[in-house]
């Protein structure tokens, strides 16, 4: 094994061997809680920094190639697995998003009695589950990290399993997941009897002799990539295989709601990224008008069933729903754009930069929830948002930043996340330019809902008796990273483009 | 004696014939698994149903993916299931299930599952030649598993430990403090149920 080929792998082994790492130290050493996080977190930002050292990032950052190392390369050139750009990017979400969820996890789990050592482990496999699918080129590692990231998810959603509610969520997130995961294989399985192999390069290969042919599509293939949609629409959670979304994510312990919210979202667009533009990019006009149908029912019914909510975790978990239809958008002016040309990477470009920018600012807008719910008994309804403006001014104000976000008001970095979106739908034209429309009537409609939340913070009395507000060092210095993360992307103009680029050369990775 | 090609009368191969006993044997299985009320008996005609799948392993030429699928499948998972009922089973459980309503639902949209799979495994012009990937053999099973796919095996090594940590949480027993979701102070703001929630298991468990 080569050095570039080692160096391609560390970020993935580093994540493992913290997870097993953390399950050794609490063998030998019992309900250290704080000796666990500390090290986690450690660990966590010493990954980050090696992701960094390895690259392959714009400018020539990183000790890796540019155009990346695959390992295992066959006759037809696909690797099994590969380190590019786009890895490098998936790889810097996937643990940003692993140290939040941990920072904001510590102090809510403490109150409750609930261990830290199993919820950091599981979480870490979960995260490893996500790095092999941002680099899967092999249909088989790309089902084996599908698994090994949601596997964890339905154990961390039932993780206060002496919760009615946590248990019921956890179940139907494991029926309806492990279906959609059966579903999906199913798909995989179509896929590989038709092309005759598992690289996802030659399987690219096949697919363009079929589509240059323009012979309608044949039974078998149409079929497979109608469960192939499937699956992975469960797994983003798109309308109408969004059931299990708000059950799940209003029953799971708030800090697994958060990190339910964005990781496993994020890692489901890598495969999708891996999959349908790397495999079956052929075939896009064939899935372009599904992937425009799908988006458009997204972010609707998202909008609209989020506005009747009085809970707001089950509020988050509907707008996550229409957050998934904007990124949807982004793939839909992919697939709509002509071969070659500049909206095919922009709208790729634009979704991953969504998807980055989406997981702080949600994850930011969870933890803030945690932080109240840090005394036990506190609910999730938004009642209990009533005068935190003034009962706690800095967690007030970190809410309001999130919620501004999240609307896409400028000058957060929500609202460039929103902009490249919609830009690179009406380049793109055509029916997506439609999506582009009805995208910034959504946009419009979620402002009600975000907005109400700061009303009741700023505008409403807090109920009498309402003790005050105390929020934990780890949270604080979580919500300091995501709430900073989300102001200087969309405050300080060389920090938004340096990311806007990363996100650009990471979709040319793809093309 | 050696027997005929073909078999007499009917005018099939021996192969097509084992090919229809087995198939026989695995819907008939799989079917009793559905429709049964015994549950110790559902488990007994599952192992039935895969040992039948066994066969078709056999039949198509992969004897190690045959010999995985009664290992695995007969060996570990039919028996821990039927332990796992045996240890669970209560008298006290419920006799009217929500599965038990939509069982007509469900069989229409399992009929038109298998009709829209029919259609599309008898239309499609399906490639005949072998794919390079394909393995049969043992020792190019092995030679590919610790090599090309050497990757792949450490993933599901982790994804095991994953699991037995998870498992284990959550079937550890203990005490915790956590009220969950639950209100516990703060009168005022009573735990309204949200509207569109279906009745699940919290739906009848008071605050």
């Amino acid at each position: 094994m080569s050095q570039n080929e080692l160096l391609a792998l560390l970020p993935l082994i580093l994540v493992v061997g913290l997870a097993m790492a953390v399950v050794i130290i609490d063998i030998v050493l019992p309900d250290r809680d704080d000796l666990i996080s500390a090290i986690a977190s450690g660990g966590l930002i010493v990954t980050l920094i090696v992701i960094a050292v390895c690259g392959p990032l714009p400018g020539g950052v990183g000790l890796l190639p540019r155009e990346g190392v695959q390992l295992f390369v066959d006759s037809s050139g696909s690797g099994v697995i590969v380190r590019d750009q786009l890895t490098a990017f998936l790889d810097l979400t996937f643990v940003v998003i692993a140290l939040l969820s941990l920072l904001f996890a510590v102090d809510y789990l403490k109150p409750r009695g609930l261990p830290m050592a199993e919820f950091t482990a599981t979480l870490l496999f979960a995260i490893s589950g996500a790095m092999v699918l941002g680099s899967g080129r092999d249909l088989l590692i790309l089902f084996l990290g599908l698994e090994l990231l949601v596997l964890p998810g339905y154990m961390l959603a039932g993780y206060a399993k002496r919760d009615g509610l946590s248990t019921e969520g956890a179940i139907k997130y494991f029926l309806l997941g492990s279906f959609s995961s059966a579903i999906f294989l199913f798909g995989l399985a179509l896929v590989l009897g038709f092309t005759g192999s598992t690289r996802v390069a030659a399987i690219a290969d096949v697919l363009a002799g079929v589509a240059a042919g323009n012979a309608p599509l044949s039974l078998g293939l149409a079929m497979g990539l109608a469960l192939l949609t499937t699956g992975v629409a469960f797994k983003i959670a798109a309308v109408p295989f969004h059931y299990w979304t708000p059950d799940a994510y209003q029953g799971s312990p708030t800090p697994v709601t958060g990190y339910l919210s964005v990781g496993p979202k994020i890692a489901a667009f890598a495969l999708i990224l891996r999959l349908f533009v790397d495999a079956l990019a052929p075939l896009k006009a064939d899935w372009l008008p599904f992937v425009i149908v799908l988006a458009a029912t997204t972010m609707t019914l998202g909008n609209l069933v989020a506005v009747t909510q009085d809970n707001i975790k089950r509020m988050l978990a509907y707008s996550s729903i229409a957050h998934t239809g904007y990124m949807l958008v982004g793939l839909a002016a992919y697939a709509g754009a002509a071969a070659g040309s500049p909206a095919e990477a922009q709208g790729l470009e634009a979704l991953l930069f969504y998807g980055a920018i989406y997981s702080f600012m949600n994850l930011g807008a969870f933890a803030c929830v945690a932080a109240l719910q840090r005394r036990p008994g506190v609910t999730s309804q938004i009642a209990s948002f009533a005068g935190l403006g003034r009962r706690a001014p800095l967690l007030g104000v970190a809410m309001t930043l999130f919620m501004l976000s999240l609307t896409g008001i400028p000058p957060t970095a929500g609202f460039f996340a929103k902009a490249l979106v919609i830009i690179a739908a009406v380049n793109t034209g055509g029916w997506v330019a439609f999506l582009a429309v009805l995208m910034m009537l959504n946009a419009a409609a979620a402002a009600f809902y975000y907005l109400r939340v700061v009303v009741y913070m700023y505008m409403r009395e807090a109920p009498d008796g309402a003790r005050p507000v105390s929020i934990g060092n780890f949270t604080r210095a979580g919500l300091i990273v995501s709430a900073a993360l989300t102001v200087v992307i969309g405050v300080v103009p060389p920090v938004t483009t340096a990311v806007i680029d990363m996100a650009r050369e990471a979709a040319r990775a793809l093309l | 004696m050696a027997l005929p090609q073909t078999i007499p009368l009917l005018g099939w191969s021996w192969d097509d014939l084992i090919f229809v006993v087995l198939a026989g044997v695995m819907l008939g299985g799989a079917l009793m698994v559905v429709i049964g009320r015994n549950i110790i008996r559902s488990g007994l005609y599952m192992i039935l149903s895969f040992a039948a799948l066994a066969g078709f392993y056999v039949l198509l030429g992969a004897p190690i993916v045959a010999a995985a699928q009664v290992l695995i499948y007969i060996g570990a998972i039919s028996v821990l299931i039927l332990f796992a009922i045996m240890l669970t089973q209560s008298k006290a459980g419920p006799s009217n299930l929500v599965f038990h309503h939509q069982a007509w639902a469900a069989g229409v949209a399992a009929v038109g599952l298998a009709v829209l799979l029919l259609i599309v495994i008898l239309f499609t012009d399906w490639p005949a030649e072998v794919a390079d990937g394909v393995a049969a053999g043992t020792a190019a099973i092995a030679r590919l598993l610790f090599s090309d796919y050497v990757l792949a095996f450490e993933i599901v090594s982790v994804l095991l430990l994953a699991a037995v940590i998870g498992g284990v949480f959550l079937a550890k027993r203990e005490e915790a403090l956590d009220p969950g979701e639950r209100q516990v102070d703060e009168p005022t703001l009573a735990r309204q149920p949200p509207p569109d929630r279906p009745r699940g298991v919290a739906a009848s468990e008071g605050p």
